[in-house]
């Protein structure tokens, strides 16, 4: 029996709305896959594409990046530049041939816990068919 | 067509009056057809400069290594630096200015019109002309290159022996300068992004494959980083010398330290380092073709930076390297930015 394979979700998520989201969800006992691997930062507008290359340099199935919504943000415009950055890299990334599921952006805020599971359920159910994410990966 | 004199009679004019430092231009290579950087001090030296095809360098490199330079000075010189700059330099220029790299007062340009014609690709020539070593490279009429052989002259089509970058140019006039020589003719491309367009008609594992081959081709020597006018930062993301060491650091907090990525040129580095290094310039590249040229294994680097440049237009609207006042690509956003990819 082959074991189905479980995808490695790397999720940066701003302190102020997503974080709090993903907290709300594990607080209110939500129910959602195991698969993430949160790391905290203070705003989405502060994800160099450095971090997003870099996850997948070190084995990362996919990367999610989540902010506040549009209008919201603690910082008042950083997710605007966010939206505008990772666009770019979203678009590089498909240019050379990685599939476009594997990255991917959403907006969640403190209040969306609900948001944040199906988000992540989303994203495991795309990322599951792809298989191990090979094409950036560190080689040793 | 440019006139050599009034480039010549222009430089002299200004070194002599003791306006700038120096002027950076092109003269003939002692040993070779094609042209190379020079640094004219004195009045007299001016007849050393040249304008042919093979003016393929941006001079506007130099301007990133005069502001380091002029950082040691004492005391410092605060005159201009005069250069000679193509179309595609001059944007480099306005990038620079529009990081505030330099004040305008800081450069005197020196702008020289292609026209309808560019620099040649030296690839494409040596292919044209084999078994016979090339002498000299003129601009002929507008279709035409004038190549002398040691067998003699012959005219080549333009079009057949010109960088690809000339070929996709939209700036063959000087967007800056304080002085332009040559037409004033600007130029249109019907379609400036067809190599890319192309590459994006590829499917998913066709595209895949071919970046593979060429990023495996890398050899990590960073003259791509190093031609680059744009690749200015202090501290790379390849360096690893990015934290100050000082007596106290102790071993562990040294041993921490972020490496983004491994020197060694292996396969799944090498696309790290293109990766970041076309995103870093994104909304920045002016399609100088520098770094392309400069490469040794000939990796297809402007694709990619034509790539984000593309994006840039299509998706934000926006076009590097032609008004100084413009906020940088990544540092400004609209309301009505794309988000069809956020959930």
């Amino acid at each position: 029996m082959t074991e189905e394979f479980e995808p490695t979700i790397v999720a940066f998520l701003c302190k102020w709305c997503s974080s709090a989201g993903s907290d709300l969800a594990g607080v209110s006992r939500m129910e959602y896959p195991p698969n993430v691997t949160p790391i905290q930062v203070m705003c989405s507008g502060s994800v160099s594409p450095l971090y997003v290359f870099s996850a997948f340099n070190r084995g990362a199935d996919g990367v999610l990046v989540s902010g506040c919504h549009p209008g919201d943000c603690h910082y008042i415009k950083g997710n605007y530049y966010a939206r505008r950055k990772l666009a770019l890299v979203k678009k590089l990334l498909e240019y050379v041939g990685l599939e476009p599921e594997r990255f991917q952006m959403s907006w969640v805020s403190a209040a969306e816990g609900q948001k944040y599971t199906r988000v992540i359920k989303d994203f495991v159910n795309a990322l599951k068919p792809l298989g191990p994410q090979t094409k950036l990966r560190r080689n040793s | 067509m440019v006139n050599i004199e009034d480039l010549k009679e222009e430089a002299r004019r200004v070194l002599k009056e003791g306006k700038v430092k120096y002027i950076i231009g092109y003269e003939r290579a002692s040993d070779s057809w094609k042209a190379n950087p020079v640094f004219l001090r004195k009045p007299e030296d001016v007849d050393k400069l040249v304008w042919d095809p093979t003016c393929f360098h941006n001079l506007v490199r130099f301007l990133v290594d005069e502001k380091r330079r002029k950082a040691r000075e004492k005391p410092a010189d605060s005159r201009p630096v005069g250069i000679v700059v193509k179309g595609c330099d001059s944007r480099a220029i306005v990038i620079l200015l529009q990081e505030k790299f330099f004040e305008r007062a800081d450069v005197f340009v020196l702008g020289v019109s292609c026209e309808s014609s560019g620099v040649v690709d030296e690839r494409k020539l040596a292919k044209k002309t084999t078994g016979k070593s090339v002498r000299k490279l003129d601009f002929g009429d507008k279709q035409n290159f004038i190549v002398t052989t040691d067998d003699g002259t012959m005219g080549i089509a333009a079009s057949e022996v010109l960088a690809d970058r000339c070929l996709d140019c939209i700036a063959n006039v000087p967007v800056v300068s304080d002085r332009l020589l040559g037409g004033k003719d600007k130029r249109t491309v019907a379609r400036p992004f067809h190599a890319v367009e192309k590459m994006e008609s590829l499917s998913q594992d066709e595209r895949l494959t071919f970046w593979r081959d060429q990023f495996k081709k890398c050899v990590r020597c960073y003259a791509c980083r190093s031609a680059c006018p744009m690749c200015y930062c202090e501290e790379c993301v390849v360096d690893t010398i990015n934290f100050a060491v000082s007596a106290d650091t102790p071993a562990e907090e040294k041993a921490q330290r972020i490496k983004w990525l491994e020197k060694s040129p292996v396969d799944s580095e090498n696309v790290f380092y293109h990766l970041v290094r076309a995103i870093h310039l994104a909304g920045r590249c002016i399609d100088c073709g520098e770094c392309e040229r400069a490469c040794p294994v000939n990796i297809p680097l402007r694709m990619l930076n034509k790539k984000l440049e593309k994006e840039a237009k299509e998706l934000f609207g926006y076009d590097a390297g032609f008004d100084p006042d413009q906020p940088a690509l990544i540092s400004c956003f609209k309301d009505g930015d794309p988000e069809d990819f956020i959930r």
